[in-house]
């Protein structure tokens, strides 16, 4: 009993040994991002990384609606993952995200060469590079919209707010609901107003500037105000549905393709998504327009989106480059085009994309470009959830649509002041 | 008392030093700070008087709002999980078959993680597809169905209602051991006397509960004043910030870097637990005072 008793004690012995030799032989990186910025096909490369290098990556996908709390909780407790995702953006990456302190520069690293210049401008403070973007920048956000109902109800592509109320009633008549938001995640909804910059921009010229130097406040802006009305307007007509608030983004596929849904706020890959997840609905039925709050006609822009950067406390930011390294080699990163349906191309030299004539013909039809407002106003995309909830608080009538454009350009003056901006003193 | 059986008072020097470094000081520094602009966005440190607290009061802000939600929260759970609790409690001390599972089925709620019932909860009560829902108009009750976690006029008794649910049967079980405590020598009288039901958990349960009541208040109002996680994970604070309470606030704060902002959050809780903790205990310790 005695031999069996040391017998059993050695082998469990040595089976811990083995167990903790074998979980301190290779390096693990964390990578912490909100939910859609890490695609299955970078968890495949993530995979083969490990067969290359032997570094396990750890990837913490976090709710969208929690990720940016949780994150600068993170970085302002000095404890962050080695690698982080952020959205991109020049004033934000200094004010919010203060990646002099919490990044480690990348210019010196091989492929930061190879990254498009106007993306790599907004991941840059004084000319050394930050971030490494995850996502296709090329896309927009517009509204998607089932051809197949379109055609059925002999609808055309609306040019004014007007012409896409008319449009949603017709929809509305024939039970369909004309437009799939989702409020529940906290992010999308918001959409409809920073990415409307381009018309505010138009209807007052020079707004952009005169926000960032606090000679002017949203609360000023009639067209300011006229967008947030719009907003709550669709909602009241009954335009986004009675299921809106509780809606997720995760479901947008599924509601599109059932025809439950004519219409949805999306980049220029979910046609390809929805292709993916149901076979049956071809990409070619999704087409888009701008969209036409404000009467815009031009096409909303945004330089950069969703980046990676390294932590400058990582205990292994040397793994963690090396893990940017290896995603940014060419075939990996058109692995990543060619295998995420919902991107087209990536902001890197030297890639195939893969713009459906659809698309292509989309973007052609919108020759006016402009630079949505999340990345030409100071301020604004850090407090990107806030909105949301000033938005959702509106659509409840807790709120004016006055009293949403106040607080925004309150959370704006605090955020300034805090930052001690020399136009807010 | 026989003062010879009194420990010497250095003995609590140890614990008491541990205490004031771990505790004490880092509470103090903290609302220290709270009379000062300390954020993220800058690296200097200015003293600030109380315009931080004028921010929380302000109605501006709806950093009252999250007050009020708190204090809402904590009266109304505390209340429902002793009403549900000593009702349980009562129910399940009577000779019943599977009497434990019983108790057990009605403990484990307690034993869940706050986020794994939130997730469940947020779950169930969707409004398209949601379980309780779909349940209501499968019985043709149809009008009774709600958005439950996404209306914010009733969100947050949605959250209150889940909290409820999840909190009353750890209160049971205290209840539980308080009634098995009490004599069956009191009921066998008040059976002699002709005492119906309800006096007997009138004037002999309801009075030599009230110690063990003392202590379930406490542990609710303390956990309701400090609640984080049910409304972190069933709402989020929404819809808009209907259903935001104080440490939610406290941590968005932190996450926004307003540092200062969040440690006055901090500081009026502190003042107010302190405020509501000494009459608790003033009112816990009553018995043995006159015992004494």
């Amino acid at each position: 009993m005695n031999f069996l008793k040391k017998t059993l004690g050695v082998a469990l012995t040595l089976i811990l040994c083995f167990v903790i030799a074998g979980a301190s032989a290779g390096t693990t990186i964390t990578y912490m991002a909100s939910s859609d910025w890490v695609m299955d096909a970078e968890m495949d490369l993530g995979a083969k990384f490990f067969e290359e290098t032997g570094i396990t990556v750890d990837y913490q996908i976090v709710p969208a609606d929690q990720y940016i709390n949780l994150l600068m909780t993170k970085l302002n407790a000095g404890e962050c993952t080695d690698i982080f995702g952020s959205q991109g953006g020049r004033f934000d990456i200094v004010t919010q995200l203060n990646v002099e302190k919490n990044a480690l520069p990348l210019s010196g690293e091989a492929w930061a060469s190879n990254v498009d210049p106007l993306a790599a401008a907004e991941l840059s403070v004084n000319g050394v590079l930050y971030g490494q973007p995850i996502q296709d920048v090329s896309a927009v956000w517009a509204v998607a919209y089932n051809k197949q109902i379109f055609s059925d109800l002999s609808l055309s592509v609306p040019t004014t707010y007007a012409e896409l109320k008319t449009i949603c009633q017709t929809i509305l008549d024939s039970g369909i609901t004309p437009i799939y938001e989702c409020v529940s995640d906290g992010w999308h909804h918001v959409l409809w107003f920073p990415e409307m910059g381009v018309a505010l921009e138009k209807a007052e010229p020079g707004l952009a500037d005169k926000l960032n130097r606090n000679e002017t406040t949203f609360a000023q802006s009639t067209a300011a105000l006229t967008l947030v009305s719009q907003i709550k307007e669709m909602a009241d007509l009954g335009y986004w549905g009675d299921n809106y608030m509780a809606n997720t983004y995760a479901d947008a596929t599924k509601n599109i393709a059932s025809g439950e849904f004519a219409m949805f706020v999306a980049n220029q890959g979910f046609p390809s998504e929805i292709h993916v997840a149901y076979p049956d609905f071809p990409a070619e039925n999704i087409g888009y327009f701008v969209i036409p709050l404000l009467d815009n006609q031009i096409l909303n822009m945004n330089p950069v989106g969703p980046s990676r950067f390294v932590y400058s406390g990582s205990a292994n930011a040397d793994a963690a480059k090396q893990y940017l390294a290896f995603i940014a080699q060419p075939e990996n990163l058109q692995y990543l085009v060619d295998n995420v349906p919902k991107y087209n191309a990536l902001p890197y030299s030297g890639l195939q994309n893969r713009y459906s004539d659809e698309i292509k013909a989309f973007y052609d039809a919108y020759p006016v470009h402009g630079t949505v407002y999340q990345t030409l106003v100071k301020y604004l995309n850090p407090q990107w959830m806030e909105i949301g909830k000033e938005l959702t608080a509106m659509l409840q009538g807790d709120e004016t649509a006055e009293q949403v454009l106040a607080n925004i350009d309150r959370n704006r003056a605090d955020q300034a002041k805090a930052a001690g901006d020399a136009y807010w003193q | 008392m026989n003062e010879r059986k009194v420990y010497p008072t250095y003995f609590a020097a140890g614990a008491l030093f541990l205490y004031v470094i771990l505790y004490v000081f880092p509470g103090i520094i903290g609302i220290g700070y709270a009379f000062t602009d300390w954020s993220v966005y800058s690296k200097e440190l200015h003293y600030i008087g109380f315009d931080n607290f004028a921010t929380v009061f302000s109605s501006n802000y709806n950093y009252t709002r999250y007050i009020t939600n708190t204090l809402t929260f904590t009266v109304v759970t505390t209340v429902m999980k002793n009403i549900l609790g000593i009702g349980l409690a009562l129910m399940l001390t009577k000779r019943i078959r599977f009497l434990n599972f019983h108790r057990a089925v009605m403990y484990v709620p307690s034993v869940l993680s706050a986020l794994i019932v939130g997730m469940i909860f947020r779950s169930i009560l969707n409004p398209k597809v949601g379980l309780l829902n779909v349940t209501l108009r499968a019985v043709g009750l149809d009008g009774l169905t709600m958005q439950w976690l996404t209306d914010s006029k009733i969100a947050f008794r949605s959250v209150m209602a889940v909290d409820i649910w999840k909190g009353m049967g750890y209160i049971m079980t205290i209840f539980i051991a308080g009634i098995m405590s009490i004599s069956p020598m009191y009921f066998e009288a008040a059976d002699i006397d002709g005492a119906n039901s309800w006096q007997r958990f009138r004037y002999i349960t309801l009075p030599m509960l009230s110690p063990t009541l003392a202590v379930t208040t406490v542990l609710n109002v303390i956990y309701g004043l400090k609640v984080f996680d049910m409304v972190y994970a069933l709402t989020n604070g929404g819809p808009g910030y209907a259903t935001e309470v104080l440490y939610t606030g406290v941590y968005k704060e932190f996450g926004l870097g307003r540092y200062a902002i969040g440690t006055a959050l901090s500081s009026i809780m502190f003042v107010f637990m302190l405020v509501v903790g000494y009459f608790m205990i003033r009112l816990l310790t009553r018995n043995e005072e006159s015992l004494a």
